[in-house]
């Protein structure tokens, strides 16, 4: 599975100041991409029991979020941190090669 | 898809107000002065008053439409040309309300904010106590968007009279759900927006000023009439200018008509089970805080936290687990935050519609289980 491409989010957490894009997936997220979420640092949520599982990453200066299922998660960065959102995406599809 | 984001924008509307618009749309343009078609839109604009003005509790002629309840306000509280120390609102509000007022400050002389309790619930003894010689203007939100709190109009309207302040209302949240007599508690001013509880669509909206409200317009174009006067110099300008949303005011006036048509007490009535028992429902779950617990009545709307929970997480969790349209944050109010004690980040608002069912009850209620359960 890969990052396949970015837009910006519908949620643009404006009301904080971050600005967010979803990341479209080639397939639906699976396990292993959420597992692969896990090299970047920040706290690291996974809600299997919900009826479709909830997963979030969150550090300082940047937030990963999404369900198991759907084709994009989103994530949020601080305005000046946009340029780390390109990085964020080469580092995931290195990881999700198959 | 259950859809309790109606504190937003309606949805969906009812068959008629989507076909009145499509009618309106594909109809020879209505003239507004401006045609030599012939159309007479006079029966289109009164009607919408008409209906209008029913809901309000005021009467007809003194509706002038707007694109919505953000322009009213904008026209409300510059048309009075006072400094923003001048005026006296409450930490309820909006920022349709908050922003053009805090655009007025000038030399430090900030507006006067009453605070709200716990609930949110505006008091009006603490209303009473927070005016000061120099306010000229209060500004009251009728139902909060954020706690479905309702305003004591009366008791607020009786104050501002024996103040001798002008009383001005945003009924942005209660217009079409709650039943008013805007007239009859003494209101000056009111803001309204028509795709909310009022069923029509986005750009339409208005308000409505008493004949002795001392305001005047700051806002001037084409009307189609008198076309060569340029500067209004006697006080007579006037507030529709620029060519008016048509299909809005269309949609505004069937709108009204069915809301009248189903009574507004009835709607009040259906919306406020719906709410009680979400609240029941929630505030029995472990880790979740509904706000607004005390006191019965309450606009359509439950707002809550979740302990170890990130609103926006609930929302989109709801949203996209769920398939449950909420929305979290400050809900464009961020004055009452402060005081329900979900400041900086908000809480989750899940806002009820005439179109809802005690079924979209369980389905929050079982939703908003299970991610406690997860936690």
């Amino acid at each position: 599975m890969q990052v396949i491409s970015k837009r910006p989010s519908i949620e643009r957490c404006t009301e904080s100041g971050w600005d967010a894009y979803d990341l479209i997936t080639s397939l639906p997220i699976d396990d292993e991409l959420i597992d692969s979420l896990r090299m970047f640092e920040g706290s690291f949520l996974y809600m299997k029991s919900l009826k479709r599982p909830f997963f979030k990453l969150e550090a300082d200066l940047y937030v990963m979020k999404g369900v198991k299922g759907d084709p994009f998660f989103r994530v949020a960065l601080h305005r000046d941190q946009e340029a780390y959102l390109d990085q964020m995406i080469d580092q995931i599809n290195a990881a999700n090669k198959r | 898809m259950i859809y309790l984001n109606h504190g937003a924008t309606s949805y969906p509307k009812p068959q008629c107000v989507t076909d009145r618009v499509a009618e309106q749309l594909a109809a020879l343009p209505s003239g507004q002065f401006r045609s030599t078609a012939g159309i007479d839109d006079g029966d289109l604009f009164t009607a919408a008053r008409e209906g209008i003005a029913k809901i309000l509790g005021v009467r007809s002629e003194r509706i002038f439409f707007t694109s919505g309840s953000t322009e009213a306000l904008n026209f409300l509280i510059s048309g009075f040309h006072l400094p923003a120390s001048a005026f006296l609102t409450t930490a309820a509000e909006h920022n349709s309300v908050l922003r053009p007022l805090f655009q007025l400050i000038e030399h430090e002389e900030l507006p006067s904010i009453v605070p709200v309790d716990q609930n949110g619930r505006i008091s009006p003894e603490a209303i009473e106590q927070a005016i000061l010689p120099r306010h000229k203007v209060l500004i009251v939100n009728h139902c909060s968007n954020v706690t479905g709190a309702i305003a004591d109009l009366k008791t607020i309207g009786q104050i501002a009279k024996a103040h001798g302040l002008w009383f001005l209302v945003d009924v942005s949240q209660s217009a079409g759900c709650i039943p008013m007599s805007l007239d009859e508690v003494g209101v000056h001013g009111a803001a309204f927006t028509g795709h909310k509880a009022l069923l029509g669509i986005q750009g339409s909206g208005g308000m409505y000023l008493s004949e002795d409200l001392p305001i005047s317009p700051v806002k001037f174009g084409g009307t189609g009439r008198d076309s060569s006067k340029i500067r209004y110099t006697d006080g007579d300008a006037e507030w529709e200018v620029g060519t008016q949303n048509s299909p809005g005011i269309a949609a505004l006036a069937t709108a009204a008509t069915y809301v009248l048509r189903q009574d507004v007490a009835k709607i009040h009535q259906y919306e406020s089970r719906l709410v009680t028992e979400t609240k029941q429902r929630l505030s029995a779950l472990p880790n979740v805080h509904v706000i607004g617990m005390t006191g019965d009545d309450y606009g359509p709307v439950v707002s809550f936290t979740i302990d170890g929970m990130n609103c926006a997480d609930v929302s989109y969790i709801l949203q996209n687990s769920y398939d449950i349209v909420t929305r979290s944050g400050l809900q464009c109010a961020p004055l009452i935050h402060t005081y329900l004690g979900t400041a900086p980040k908000g809480c989750v608002r899940a806002s009820f519609g005439f179109s809802n069912t005690m079924e979209d009850v369980d389905a929050l209620a079982y939703a908003v289980r299970e991610i406690t359960e997860a936690l």
